[in-house]
């Protein structure tokens, strides 16, 4: 613990290393998010992002000195993570590492498996997919099918996974498989780290509506892997993936990456002072102010939700509410913010990316069908209004 | 970004409002107050001996000199039980003499409040609806008040009216402290929608009005009291949206049809999570903006009017849920839901309702 971290200076200095160490813009469309990185020279190009900030001191901030973090006290990471949005400079391309594959293997791993795998994961040296759901098993996670099927000292895994984001260029995946078919549903499933460079591992590409790439199916046919690659025990594997999505879902604090919707606020009012509807400034429509006044209330009250949820007093009521809803409402957000973007365009909404034309290069209309990616991804809206009803209210379950 | 400020005291003195209200508030009390027509006084006696009534109330006048949070606290609980005393009226009552009033005026008009338990409110709202600091229609001429308030909370029962005026046709606005018993004042009930605040018209018929009963404010003072006002009632709101998600979630899990309780139905159980994410959104404000205020942070007014724009949506929101998700029983005077429900409409547009803030908020986001 760093007794004499101060944040003021802290975010001056990261907002001064970030001013200066901005990557060039390349000659080619970045992604806007993880979610979406297609081409060999995206991905290199935020590997390198990912590699300068980390050498910088700005990845993994709060985890574990001994594994490759720096030990600060909480709240730093959302410093850096405040400071990249309003810098607007690239996301971390290891974000599945360090939503959900880091935190997972700090909390669940052995001490060998944290030393093996979260340094490079922070330094971008090696890169993390996920392997959860299924063609049959998407929303109704525990009905997945794929097998580990223990052999000697090896697990032989087969199965097909879809939505692995990364796929393609990933080092190891967050795998669950079912390690006993006898047992029903979630009891047999078990969390394993699994290497993608090995024999018998075939990745297909899936093409999003956004046309971009970075979308995969991951194939499995008899691949082996040590033993060692499992996480915790055989058959924890449901509690590991609900830890795993509780990461991300919220709690994910502290890893990195991802601009808040205020910031993506700021820059469109900013954007939209160039907007007019029949020569008159869109920004002086009562209409369109009172919208926008909207969505700063919520997106002020989620950053303010964020601070309460540190307070435990002011949460003691329902503790969980606030980290379980906080995916939820702010890719919700974020999907209606970039919908009303793409409205106050009139026709340079229809514009998309590649027209010398548009509006921002249509940013705002690809933000709004990747936004799709977010509300269905990790758990969809509809799955996470049932978990907050159900955990969190104390409403008896859905059928 | 202001640090939400939440220390062990406040969450000792939640959990003592809490206890005490629990004992001593119940729902009952709420229909016999709602159905007799009036307060018989006696939860107000019990919180003067809490020291509720002079909560911020600086110590050299008496009070316990607490800040805008504790008030908030408090404020909150007696909001989740329909509080018929007349809490926020008094608290706010108190505010607008301590932040207008001269030294000599304070420990005059304060003291009353804090040791003889003498009901301050506010009679702010013309008969227009207007009640802004630049809406003020009532004069004074030759030191004599004319004209009308309307919407007064416990005005039957209020001691000391705090009443904007104008000094002549063109004047800057003022605040008169009108005593309840003064030749020419005229008290008028109101037959209201909510009926567990009560609130009446105030008529002035040339009220003779000293220099001295003038608070010393200025316009900007004045001006200074909006947010303070809009987080306590916000804090109320977000008390009642809080106890009607409470009261319905209790009822949807309970209440059995086609075989299954119906908070196991989705058309059921996500609305009721949209009103957990409104009214936990809110509390984040409400707290937000109470320390902001306590802080005299830069952002401040705008936290406190998000505050009360996002109470007048919640707690409405709320409201509606409550009652349809009740179903037959909730349109009955039997279910408890109406009363939150009519509270939460007649807190909507006192101090602002959602447009009218969202206004100013755009106008700080965009610009004019």
């Amino acid at each position: 613990m760093n007794e004499t971290f101060d944040p003021d200076a802290f975010r001056l200095q990261c907002r001064g290393w970030l001013a200066a160490n901005r990557p060039a813009p390349p000659d080619f469309v970045l992604p806007q998010s993880m979610l979406a990185v297609g081409t060999r020279e995206q991905f290199e190009f935020l590997r390198e992002w990912q590699r300068k900030l980390y050498a910088a001191g700005y990845v993994g901030i709060e985890w574990p000195a001994e594994y490759g973090g720096r030990s600060l006290p909480s709240g730093a990471q959302r410093i850096v993570d405040q400071e990249m949005a309003r810098a607007n400079v690239p996301f971390l391309l290891n974000a599945i590492g360090l939503a959900w594959a880091g935190p997972t293997i700090l909390r669940y791993g052995s001490e060998a498996q944290k030393r093996r795998y979260i340094p490079p994961l922070l330094a971008a040296d090696e890169i993390w997919c996920q392997g959860f759901s299924e063609p049959e098993a998407g929303s109704d996670l525990a009905s997945l099918r794929t097998r580990a099927r223990r052999d000697g000292d090896d697990y032989v895994i087969d199965g097909h996974k879809v939505w692995t984001t990364l796929g393609h260029f990933a080092d190891f995946m967050i795998l669950l498989a079912r390690t006993d078919p006898e047992t029903e549903r979630h009891a047999g499933i078990s969390y394993f780290l699994a290497p993608m460079k090995v024999p018998g591992i075939s990745v297909q590409p899936l093409v999003k509506m956004t046309r971009e790439g970075g979308f995969n199916q991951v194939l499995f046919s008899g691949v082996r892997m040590p033993r060692d690659a499992l996480l915790g025990q055989e058959g924890q594997g449901w509690e590991l993936a609900v830890a795993t999505l509780s990461f991300e879902r919220g709690a994910s604090e502290g890893s990195g990456g991802g601009g808040g919707a205020g910031e993506l606020l700021a820059r469109f009012i900013a954007r939209a002072r160039d907007l007019s509807r029949d020569g008159r400034p869109v920004l002086d429509d009562p209409v369109v102010r009172d919208r926008l006044a909207s969505f700063a209330i919520e997106e002020q009250a989620m950053r303010y939700s964020v601070q309460r949820a540190q307070v435990p007093a002011l949460v003691a009521d329902r503790p969980f509410a606030l980290p379980l809803m906080r995916k939820l409402v702010q890719s919700e957000i974020a999907q209606r913010l970039s919908d009303f973007a793409c409205e106050l365009q009139g026709y340079a909404g229809t514009l998309w990316v590649g027209d010398p034309r548009a509006f921002d290069d249509a940013e705002w209309q690809r933000l709004y069908l990747n936004s799709y990616g977010v509300t269905i991804g990790g758990g969809t809206s509809e799955i996470l209004r049932n978990i907050l009803g159900e955990r969190v209210l104390g409403l008896p379950k859905s059928k | 970004m202001v640090s939400i400020r939440y220390e062990d005291e406040h969450a000792l003195l939640r959990d003592e409002a809490r206890r005490w209200l629990a004992e001593h508030h119940s729902m009952e009390y709420v229909r016999r107050v709602a159905e007799d027509g009036r307060d018989d006084g006696t939860t107000w006696a019990a919180l003067q001996q809490l020291g509720w009534h002079s909560l911020t109330i600086p110590t050299t006048f008496g009070g316990a000199g607490l800040g805008m949070t504790h008030a908030a606290v408090l404020l909150e609980e007696s909001g989740r039980h329909l509080l018929t005393a007349p809490l926020l009226p008094v608290l706010l009552g108190a505010l607008v003499i301590e932040r207008c009033g001269s030294d000599e005026q304070r420990a005059r008009f304060l003291g009353e409040v804090v040791r003889k338990g003498r009901i301050a409110t506010l009679a702010h709202v013309e008969p227009s609806g207007g009640w802004t600091v630049e809406a003020t229609s009532v004069r004074r001429e030759n030191g004599r008040l004319r004209g009308e308030k309307w919407y007064v909370w416990n005005a039957q029962s209020a001691d000391l009216f705090l009443v904007p005026f104008r000094e002549g046709s063109n004047g800057a606005t003022q605040v008169a402290v009108v005593p309840a018993t003064a030749d020419g004042v005229e008290i008028q009930a109101e037959t209201g929608l909510d009926p567990t605040r009560r609130s009446g018209r105030l008529v002035l018929r040339d009220v003779s009005v000293a220099d001295a009963d003038v608070l010393t404010a200025s316009v900007n003072q004045l001006h200074d009291l909006l947010p303070r006002a809009c987080v306590w009632l916000a804090a109320e709101m977000a008390g009642g949206a809080d106890a009607l998600l409470s009261m319905t979630t209790a009822y949807a899990a309970t209440r059995v049809q086609f075989g299954r309780p119906i908070g196991s139905f989705q058309a059921v159980k996500h609305p009721l999570v949209n009103v957990l994410i409104g009214v936990e959104q809110l509390r984040s404000l409400v707290y937000a903006a109470a320390s902001a205020i306590d802080a005299e942070a830069p952002e401040a007014e705008l936290l406190a009017r998000m505050a009360k724009a996002h109470a007048s949506d919640v707690y409405v929101f709320a409201a509606s849920r409550a009652v349809q998700f009740h179903g037959g029983f909730g349109f009955t005077y039997d279910c408890d839901a109406h009363f939150y429900l009519k509270r939460a409409h007649a807190s909507r547009p006192a101090f602002g309702d959602g447009a009218y803030h969202r206004q100013w908020i755009a106008q700080h986001l965009v610009g004019a």
